[in-house]
């Protein structure tokens, strides 16, 4: 049935790189550290170390471990400042800074900001975290329960706790917030909990709230204002994000940021998706249900909207458009463009130009059939009719699933072969709408969807893409999705985690699966590089399964018993033979 | 935690079903429902009948007095029309997608493995729906009446009749896992 093994060759392989291609912000700072949740602002996840490469990646080992004591979903990646590394667990949300100049790695500290218990049954998603920022002497990050807390690099001190979301209408936040010119950009989770989802940006001296931006909603509210302009006829006029839903139904329209954040300091923008609108059941809101399942362009300084783009207008299968934005510059038609690639659940891969929000190309990467396509006039998909949820219709096999072409797994960009390396999913599913209530602080769905393998039987697959063409390179298929971000790096050697629990190293050019190494736990966390104070490089992952890929509603991770390492029914009956619950730091060197 | 609140255009169909739709239509605070009488098997039972039967609405917490729900019966055990009526208001309260379909387990933990966090004696299971529980489950006390409730009881407590799986077998095809 499903080749269990990993399937190493591929005839769709044909090494190429794209020339000219390049990061639109590399990293400041020594490229030994790792101080934000990508390593950049362009979200690449690229390093330019490269003592490993694909000749001497073979003889990787295990360097040393650290348990997190925390046995729930490790998304996210640690960070490395000044020979420190600061690493947040899933909740309780506990934060550990490891001095890695001692033998054994003590700890410097811990600190455990106070955290409601309440918001462990109140996410959809498991209670992961996605990650701190580092800026200026101080830790950033997020609490499930809707805090956002600054944490003194020094000695664990917590700095600041600024409460920002509502718990009772089941608002948590599980995002990796950065920090764009002294600001804290934050975002909330929710969206299947009928909340009205928004962006912040917090004052980082202070943690003081300097603006807050909800993506649904009047145009006051969602600041859209004299600098929105709409690329797009169809998004011209004042209050979108009201006139797209009917009545105050946008008030419980979800939209939330979840995801990642990207920041254009030479634009000043930055860039964040949003979430589905609420409910999945769409009967009750006819409309484009704007700006919900959305890329938007804010000013850092003020939150306006500068533009704003939705891949799936009036989303009725649950794609969210959170995954992260890449920013690079790309030649495309003889000229270089300042684009912002984007990987959406929807299963197309947008080419955007970062500075407008026009769509330059928009292909399909993994198996789909929901959409024939987008039509480059109006950036809309060209819907199959037979895919279309409708009350009362019983629909089957919808490519993508409800998990995406790909989900928060973030991928990475190489400059040295202008390639996008992407983790992604190959999952169908039925469609049955129900009726849904909004009860507040409650799920507001009315869908069951439950998720099979996609075509070929696979359920996963980690691929390169060219962003400028539109085109797949190469791929190594997977028995599972692939929910581990992707590391890229100067050595030519790509990284990414398997649910099953291996960390691989995949040649950058060919594909070639050079390495691997089955460690504690399924890996949902994204691999990261720094250099240690002995001059080595080092690669680190997390080891420990969990995250959406096994709650949300056809879900069946029953989750809080550690013991119960039980996934998704329908769709990953046979991961628990492969795995078990884990919360652990493997950290590699040659 | 549990106000319930009709936004206009966004329900989605409410589901008129017994007295639901008055439960959802306004918000409501801190409304005791009637102390269900004593004695007959037709009636939930209760020790004593003069006190509000849960006087509270807060979240039980370690440490606290242990529930007194041990000693309740549910009027409706095993009557298969109650049962089915439950399933329906598992997924009309929203059950349904905190606790996955058939109570399998999602956001908040399975209620068909057979294995009880808080208990599975009928007022134990009452209990938890009524007041909530620390890591997330609502008090749906203010909100759902008690015969819909002892309902929402039976039908839960049917889902594990008669399960607790603790092997999981990986060498054959299929694995029966616990909690299914
Ligand atoms: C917002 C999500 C959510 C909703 C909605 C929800 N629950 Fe829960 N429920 C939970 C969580 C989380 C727990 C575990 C609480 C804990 O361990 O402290 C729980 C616990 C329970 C328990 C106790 C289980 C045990 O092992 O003892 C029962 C029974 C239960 N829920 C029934 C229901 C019923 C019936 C409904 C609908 C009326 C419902 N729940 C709605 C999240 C939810």
């Amino acid at each position: 049935m499903l080749a269990l093994a990993t399937a190493c060759s591929n005839p769709e392989r044909s090494p190429t790189t794209v020339p000219g291609a390049r990061i639109a912000v590399p990293r400041d700072g020594p490229a030994g550290e790792w101080s934000m949740p990508a390593g950049d602002y362009s979200n690449s996840r690229y390093s330019e170390l490269d003592q490993i490469t694909a000749e001497n990646v073979k003889g990787l080992h295990v360097a040393w471990a650290f348990s997190t004591g925390v046995l729930r979903g490790h998304e996210g990646a640690p960070l490395v400042v000044n020979n420190t590394m600061y690493l947040v667990t899933p909740y309780p949300n506990v934060s550990y800074a490891l001095d890695l100049t001692q033998e054994g790695q003590p700890l410097k500290w811990k600190t455990r900001p106070e955290n409601a218990q309440a918001a462990t049954g109140l996410a959809c998603c498991d209670v992961v975290n996605r990650g701190a920022t580092y800026y200026d002497g101080r830790i950033y990050y997020n609490l499930l329960d809707g805090h956002t807390v600054a944490v003194n690099a020094s000695d664990g001190t917590v700095a600041w706790r600024t409460a920002m979301g509502d718990l009772s209408h089941g608002e948590t936040i599980t995002m990796a917030p950065i920090v764009a010119r002294g600001k804290v950009i934050v975002g909330s989770s929710g969206g299947e909990m009928g909340v009205r989802g928004w962006i912040a940006a917090l004052d980082a001296k202070t943690g003081k709230q300097l603006w807050r931006a909800y993506n649904v909603g009047p145009d006051a509210d969602i600041k859209a204002g004299a600098r929105y302009t709409a690329f797009y006829p169809q998004n011209r006029g004042p209050n979108q994000g009201t006139s797209s839903w009917p009545g105050e139904s946008w008030k419980v329209g979800g939209a939330t940021v979840w995801g990642w954040i990207s920041y254009d300091p030479a634009l000043n923008l930055i860039y964040h998706g949003t979430s589905n609108p609420g409910p999945w059941n769409g009967v009750g809101r006819p409309g484009d249900n704007k700006w919900s399942a959305a890329i938007i362009a804010r000013d850092a300084d003020s939150g306006e909207i500068v533009w704003a783009f939705q891949p799936t207008p009036h989303d009725l299968w649950d794609y969210d458009a959170v995954n992260e934005n890449i920013l690079v510059d790309l030649p495309l038609g003889g000229t270089t463009r300042k684009a912002l690639v984007h990987f959406d659940r929807n299963g197309f891969a947008y080419t955007i130009d970062r500075a407008t929000g026009e769509v330059i190309l928009a292909k399909a990467y993994v198996p789909m059939n929901w959409s024939t396509g987008v039509d480059l006039k109006t950036g809309r998909p060209v819907l199959a009719p037979d895919k279309v949820p409708a009350p009362g219709k019983k629909l089957s096999q919808i490519c993508p699933s409800l998990e995406g072409g790909k989900n928060q797994q973030p991928a990475a960009f190489s400059p040295r072969t202008g390639l996008f390396y992407v983790p992604t999913n190959n999952l169908c599913m039925d469609f049955e709408t129900r009726d849904v209530s909004y009860i507040a602080g409650t799920p507001y769905i009315g869908a069951n969807a439950p998720e099979v393998a996609g075509p070929g039987g696979y359920r996963g697959e980690f691929i390169a893409w060219d962003a400028t063409t539109g085109r797949k390179l190469w791929g190594v298929k997977e028995p599972f999705p692939v929910w581990s971000g992707a590391l890229a790096t100067k050595g030519d050697v790509v990284f990414y985690g398997t649910l099953d629990g291996w960390l691989k190293a995949v040649n950058a050019r060919t594909g070639d699966v050079l390495w691997k190494f089955k460690v504690g736990s399924g890996v949902v966390g994204n691999p990261m590089t720094y250099l240690g104070p002995d001059g080595k490089q080092y690669v680190a992952v997390y080891a420990g399964i969990g995250g959406d890929m096994g709650l949300l509603i056809a879900g069946d991770v029953a989750a809080n018993l550690p013991y119960d390492v039980r996934e998704r029914g329908s769709t990953l009956p046979d991961l628990a033979r492969w795995t078990s619950w884990g919360g652990e730091l493997f950290v590699f060197a040659l | 935690m549990t106000t319930i609140e009709r936004i206009a255009g966004a329900g989605v169909g409410l589901v008129a079903l017994l007295a639901l739709g008055e439960a959802c239509r306004e918000s409501r605070a801190a409304e005791v429902p009637q102390a269900p009488t004593q004695s007959s098997s037709a009636q939930p039972a209760r020790a004593d009948s003069a006190a509000p039967f849960v006087a509270h609405l807060e979240h039980i917490r370690p440490g606290q007095a242990p529930p007194r729900g041990t000693t309740m019966r549910n009027p409706y055990a095993g009557n298969a029309q109650a049962i089915a009526t439950g399933a329906k208001l598992f997924v009309s309260y929203n059950c349904v997608d905190c606790h996955g379909a058939d109570g399998s387990g999602a956001m908040g933990p399975s209620l068909a493995d057979g294995r009880w966090h808080f208990g599975g004696a009928d007022g134990e299971v009452f209990e938890s729906i009524y007041q909530g529980r620390p890591d997330g489950m609502p008090a749906w006390g203010s909100a759902i009446a008690p015969n819909q409730i002892w309902m929402l009881v039976a039908y839960v407590q049917s889902l594990s009749a008669g399960k607790n799986v603790s092997v999981e077998n990986f060498s054959g095809k299929t694995v029966e896992r616990t909690g299914h």
